[in-house]
């Protein structure tokens, strides 16, 4: 049986304007899961149940053993935690928040806070007002890497960064988790983020879990067909086609579960493969939601 | 409940709000100092009494509307990404503002006792009314914390840190009419009356009666951040 770290099961939760429905999700320890979805797709709100912010209004949620949110107390002890809204007290330096956290977590590992301050080039004498935005989510990164926690939650820490700070705090972000093993449930509308540094991949829109598997399998099993299609020849019926775009004569298949047979198939049926191409996290992303909220995948 | 964080988040709300409570502290002091050496005249007193109560009204808005600022600041997450429940965090937040203002309550009331005890210029019979006075500031100044931490909304704590500050000018008229106050007011000799008592236990279950609605109000909330 595989070990999780994160169990959602049947999680639903309203709002006047918004409803979070049924999320299931499972999050094997060891894995890195990126969570993508657009704005107000309900990124935030699974994350503030995820660590006992919002209760859920049905459905059970257990989070390193413990059933949240009654047990929040006991599992945020081994939880680090950085979202995009989060900030630190400004008139303090990072030395009093480093000595105010490790005060609170045994596990505090001051030789690797060094290392991080070292890597992420940031003073600890330096008051939090006077960082910029780019440091300040560095920081907010040390505070939660060097208390060791066995689960990583982080809700879009890349949100408002200029490109040079998102590409570095990324690349430190990658240098650290390349360190050890670590459980990381990481949220972001940034396909590109998600795609370097996750394993597993799980969409979100709308409040529902619209899709959820290993990155790998995610990348292999989307493909567009590009096809010269002759005058009186029909399209193949393929399983998985969720677009069809181009033109009649020149058809672009978009397929969700794409096999080499398929390829064949087209090629039986009278057209031309003329290519296979692969697709980004970003163009899959975006042609899941449009077809899901057409109605083309069910 | 978690002692240890508890305390280590009320000792991180005194160490923000510090350089605040040692300089309402030395106004405090110097104020009193300036009515001590007044020889009693009323302009000095009536600004002294001024500057003290803004003083203690003012730096208990500031303190109690802390969990209202924490949301505003967006450092809420921050703290409640550490292994707390919301309870605690509540607990951590009144117990923590109360405890800082009460220190310097303490120290000013202990202050203006002090002073009317050491100079000739104010009969000694003011004494109860300075406490029930000052226990009155408490009273508002617990209601603020405590429509804080429930609504936490700005508008609302600072418009009853507003009504507050003035009902306490009614509340003070109204006192001072009473004839268990009034009477010996102005008496050399410090007179402790049923009326005094009376007041000021209803003062207390004042306090305990908001504080108590306010941990209640906050254990039946679902979603904090």
């Amino acid at each position: 049986m595989t070990d999780l770290s994160v169990q959602f099961t049947g999680v639903t939760k309203t709002y006047p304007h918004f409803t979070l429905s049924d999320v299931d999700l499972k999050l094997p320890t060891g894995s890195i899961m990126g969570f993508v979805g657009a704005n107000g797709a309900g990124k935030s709100t699974t994350i503030r149940i995820l660590m006992g912010l919002v209760h859920q209004d049905r459905g059970a949620v257990e989070v390193l053993g413990h059933a949240m949110p009654s047990q929040q107390a006991a599992a945020k002890r081994d939880i680090g935690f950085v979202s995009e809204d989060m900030r630190l007290y400004g008139p303090a330096t990072l030395a009093w928040h480093m000595e105010f956290i490790r005060s609170i977590y045994p596990q505090w590992d001051a030789l690797y806070a060094q290392d991080l301050l070292r890597r992420f080039d940031l003073k600890p004498a330096q008051k939090i007002k006077g960082l910029s935005h780019g440091q300040r989510v560095k920081a907010a990164l040390l505070l939660a890497l060097a208390r060791r926690p066995r689960l990583l939650v982080l809700d879009e820490p890349t949100t408002g960064l200029d490109p040079v700070a998102r590409c570095e705090v990324l690349g430190e972000l990658m240098a650290v988790l390349a360190d050890e093993e670590r459980t990381i449930f990481f949220s972001s509308q940034n396909t590109l983020d998600v795609e370097q540094i996750s394993d597993q991949i799980t969409f979100i829109d709308r409040g529902r879990i619209i899709d959820s598997a290993d990155k790998e399998i995610f990348l292999d099993r989307w493909r567009r067909l590009r096809l010269v299609l002759p005058p009186d020849t029909t399209l193949p019926r393929l399983p998985g086609i969720v677009q069809v775009g181009g033109s009649s004569r020149l058809p672009v298949l978009t397929i969700s579960r794409f096999d080499p047979a398929m390829v064949a198939a087209c090629q039986e049926a009278g057209a031309s493969v003329q290519a296979v191409d692969s697709m980004t996290l970003e163009e899959i992303f975006i042609v899941n939601v449009q077809s899901r909220r057409e109605g083309a995948i069910a | 409940m978690n002692i240890s964080i508890v305390a280590r988040l009320i000792w991180k709300d005194w160490y923000l709000n510090r350089g605040l409570f040692v300089g309402s502290i030395l106004l405090g002091l110097l104020t009193l100092g300036a009515v001590a050496t007044a020889k009693g005249a009323f302009l000095p007193l009536i600004l002294g009494v001024i500057v003290l109560a803004t003083i203690l009204i003012g730096m208990g808005a500031v303190l109690m509307s802390s969990m209202v600022n924490e949301r505003r600041q967006q450092t809420l997450p921050f703290v409640m990404s550490l292994p707390i429940s919301y309870l605690e965090y509540t607990v951590s937040k009144l117990a923590g503002s109360l405890f800082i203002f009460f220190v310097l309550w303490l120290a000013l009331l202990l202050g203006m006792i002090v002073t009317i005890l050491l100079t000739p210029w104010f009969p000694h019979g003011l004494i109860p009314f300075v406490i029930i006075m000052s226990v009155e500031i408490l009273v508002t100044t617990c209601l603020i914390a405590a429509v804080s931490v429930t609504t936490e909304s700005q508008g609302w704590t600072i418009g009853v840190t507003q009504v507050g500050g003035l009902a306490l000018n009614a509340v003070g008229f109204s006192i001072v009419r009473l004839p268990g106050i009034r009477d010996s007011i102005s008496g050399s000799a410090v007179h402790w009356t049923s009326t005094a008592t009376v007041l000021l236990l209803a003062e207390f279950a004042v306090i305990a009666l908001m504080l108590g609605t306010a941990f209640f109000v906050q254990s039946r909330k679902r979603d904090f951040v």
